[in-house]
């Protein structure tokens, strides 16, 4: 019962906090809709577009590009701002018509456009997809030059005829199929893969940091104080661990929660992904209290919090994907709780896996929790008696 | 001027016995940068390998055009790397199993059908991992099509306007020469690399929790009853904040140094010209002390801008593509994320990349200048309650 208050305490002392609200509450959500927004939906490349002249022929060339949904086309019109954002990644690649193009086309000239891309770059390649849309083009106007030379029509009509026949013909075509198995599961959610890397992390975050809380208790001499009430030192080492817990289940629960809900993430079977989140939080729990029992200074204890979380969850998989890690790194990432927990929600989105499937990264966790919260006891125990 | 040395020699000497500075500034900075060094494959600066494979069926001159005059071509150029297959199946496997990024399939009587005039067409298997790479072999094989699709287009344009002789027309259509044609414009490179990038990352992220130690020192000062003793003192007002900005500027700008020479020999970053560097950092410290200074001297105690800087700090970084390059992103987040002192370093410091050329670097400087003009102003107008007696 005692316990019970003490953990209640330290839930209130943790919700009148407005830093603590941003960090815990509303900071994972903007992180997973940015992220979400920014990169879930894979990775289109852009083109930037330049046509000065305004013309028939050159706008067509603009739509054929932006008909190609593999890329985004945007328009610009400097040259050299568009080539700089070339230059910076903004854009993958840029093409500049001509002002003349039009003029050059009516004349029987040739009309060049240019390429904008970085040598450096996979772009010569993408160069290929520009290539065929300058053959698709220039096809329309050798007919229409040929016509016209046979004095059948002038080349204004020509043209219009040609790309009647262009576009009606029973030409060639590539029928496009894809095969293999994808290696984030070919249903992703545009917010499926963010959503468990900014659970684990922040639960872990929030866990570390707030054992500045367990050090401002001792600091402030309230753990002193509660010592010498009847109350054993069990029952407060209890409701500390259980206030640590309390908070990291909140805001996970919260995330969880709340990415359902806004960002229709799916976290896959209920049990499974209920049992992954006690594990985190129990785990997350241990770290805290033992971060509390170690350090003897709160700010020191919450700038070190910050970076052992963004570091942990850096090399856990959290910030970038483990899928793309090296070899070696991967197997470092397992010492991480982090990439024990991805693991399982992984398994229990993408693979369909339920409670059972994912008892060995259950275990591990439980590991990682029973080890981290009896040390961390342990140490706390010797501080508060001492 | 002495008095301000004073008290930033004072808070300099308690700010490197706490340790917290150095943990914010150099500790944590440097541990992330390697992190991210370590399980980020640097694939800058290789364009990468699309391994196709090609199973000719047809046996006729269009598909024979393609296998044996186009893609020796393109793999010359470096854009494929083609392997032939005799079997279908064996093709297939290896797509499915991404060792091949796609395979072309040319089914018996592809050639026969184009040339008859009937169209035929051409399955192209992708990867389904490999979805750029596939779009990349797609876009090789539309070129040549679209070359053969022309003969077929200005013929039958004739035939439609009137023409007769259509055996002469397509004979005249094949030499027919290009109207449209791609010519190169070669860009520079003005991206940093992924170990620099997080490197400058993440120096600039932590810059923002550094500074903050001397701008926030202040409330400290009144919350120990210190500030009104230094007020009572017979030193002019503007040493006090003098000090104080001094204790921010030289502790950002020591992690900053710290921080570059070590990337630079620790995982090989590349800051680029020293000169360069060293104007966008200045400038860098100067945006990160103003916008402390300003949420320093909003608040009403230590605590609280303690945390008002936490959260300042995480946003604008976060929006300012320290962790994430969000300048790649949509076009909507790339120009959020300038108005971030954040977003300006980085780019300041790609622009840089590029070559020495320090004109490179006026604009994101003049940008973190205008960040501190605006935010000590700010301050300056906000803080007179703090130093009030």
């Amino acid at each position: 019962m005692k316990s019970l208050v003490i953990t209640s305490t330290n839930i209130k002392r943790m919700l009148r906090d407005p830093s603590t609200i941003f960090f815990v509450f509303i900071f994972p959500m903007m992180l997973i809709l940015v992220l979400g927004a920014a990169f879930g939906g894979g990775f289109t490349p852009k083109i930037g577009v330049i046509a000065e002249g305004g013309g028939d022929y050159a706008q067509s060339f603009v739509d054929e590009v932006a008909e190609d949904e593999d890329f985004e086309t945007i328009t610009y019109s400097a040259v050299d701002v568009l080539i700089k954002d070339v230059e910076r990644g903004v854009l993958q690649m840029g093409v500049i018509l001509p002002a003349a193009y039009d003029e050059m086309l009516r004349t029987g000239g040739t009309a060049a456009v240019e390429f904008v891309g970085r040598l450096d770059q996979s772009v010569v390649q993408y160069r290929a997809s520009i290539e065929a849309v300058a053959a698709n083009q220039s096809a329309v106007f050798r007919a229409a030059r040929l016509v016209e030379a046979q004095g059948l029509a002038d080349f204004g009509e020509a043209v219009t005829t040609a790309r009647v026949v262009a576009s009606g013909s029973t030409g060639t075509e590539v029928i496009v199929e894809t095969t293999g198995e994808s290696l984030f599961g070919e249903d992703l959610g545009q917010f499926d893969l963010g959503a468990p890397q900014q659970l684990i992390l922040f639960v872990f975050l929030t866990s570390l940091a707030g054992s500045a809380a367990l050090i401002q208790t001792r600091r402030l001499g309230v753990s002193r104080r509660m010592v010498s009430t009847p109350t054993s030192i069990g029952q407060i080492l209890l409701g500390e661990t259980g206030g640590r817990f309390a908070i990291a289940m909140i805001q996970g629960l919260f995330i969880m929660i709340g990415a359902a809900v806004a960002f229709e993430v799916r976290w896959g079977n209920l049990f499974g992904a209920a049992a992954l989140l006690i594990m985190i939080a129990l785990v997350g729990a241990g770290a805290g209290m033992l971060m509390g029992a170690l350090f003897d200074n709160d700010e020191q204890a919450g700038s070190m919090g910050v970076f052992v979380g963004l570091g942990l969850a850096a090399l856990g998989g959290c910030m970038v994907p483990m899928e793309i890690f090296p070899d070696t790194m991967v197997k470092i990432a397992h010492l991480t709780p982090h990439a024990w927990g991805l693991d399982g929600f992984s398994e229990l989105i993408r693979q369909g896996g339920t409670f059972t499937s994912i008892l060995p990264e259950l275990a591990v966790l439980a590991g990682f929790a029973v080890a981290l919260l009896s040390v961390g006891t342990w140490r706390l125990r010797a501080k508060l008696t001492h | 001027m002495r008095a301000a040395a004073l008290i930033a020699r004072k808070d300099l000497s308690q700010r490197i016995r706490d340790k917290s500075a150095i943990l914010l500034g150099v500790v944590a900075p440097l541990g992330l940068a390697l992190i991210f060094s370590g399980i980020i494959p640097d694939t800058s600066g290789s364009s990468f390998d699309v391994q196709v494979g090609v199973v000719n069926n047809d046996g006729g001159v269009v598909a024979a055009g393609f296998v044996n005059d186009v893609l020796p071509a393109v793999e010359a150029d470096d854009i494929l790397t083609v392997t032939s297959y005799a079997d279908e199946d064996a093709a297939l496997a290896d797509v499915d199993s991404g060792t091949l990024s796609a395979v072309y399939i040319f089914a018996p009587g592809f050639s026969d059908s184009i040339q008859s005039g009937a169209g035929g067409s051409v399955r192209l298997v992708g990867n389904v991992d490999q979805s750029t790479s596939a779009q990349i072999a797609k876009a090789v094989l539309d070129g040549y099509l679209a070359e053969i699709d022309a003969v077929g287009i200005a013929v039958g344009s004739s035939a439609v306007s009137g023409a007769t002789d259509l055996a002469a027309i397509t004979a005249l259509a094949t030499q027919e020469t290009a109207a449209v044609v791609l010519t190169d414009i070669a860009a520079d490179n003005r991206e940093l690399d992924a170990t620099t990038f997080f490197s400058a990352g993440m120096a600039v992220f932590f810059l923002f929790f550094t500074v903050q130690f001397g701008v926030s020192s202040l409330l400290e000062e009144r919350f120990h009853g210190t500030l009104p003793r230094l007020l009572g003192a017979p030193i002019n007002r503007w040493s006090i904040l003098g000090g104080k900005a001094i204790t921010s500027f030289v502790l950002g700008l020591v992690s900053m140094v710290v921080l570059a020479v070590a990337t630079t020999f620790m995982i090989g970053a590349e800051w680029g010209n020293p000169i360069g560097v060293a104007i966008l950092m200045v400038c860098g410290v100067l945006s990160a002390l103003g916008i402390m200074a300003v949420v320093a001297v909003v608040s009403k105690t230590a605590e609280q801008a303690a945390n008002w800087q936490s959260i300042v700090a995480v946003a604008l970084g976060l929006l300012g593509g320290t962790f994430f390059p969000l300048s790649q992103g949509p076009r909507l987040l790339a120009l959020f994320s300038k108005l971030t002192p954040h977003a300006w370093f980085l780019q300041g410091l790609g622009d840089l990349s590029a070559g020495s050329d320090l004109t490179a670097i006026i604009t994101p400087a003049l940008a973190l200048i205008a960040f501190f003009a605006v935010t000590v102003g700010a301050a300056t107008i906000f803080g007179k309650e703090v130093l009030a007696p």
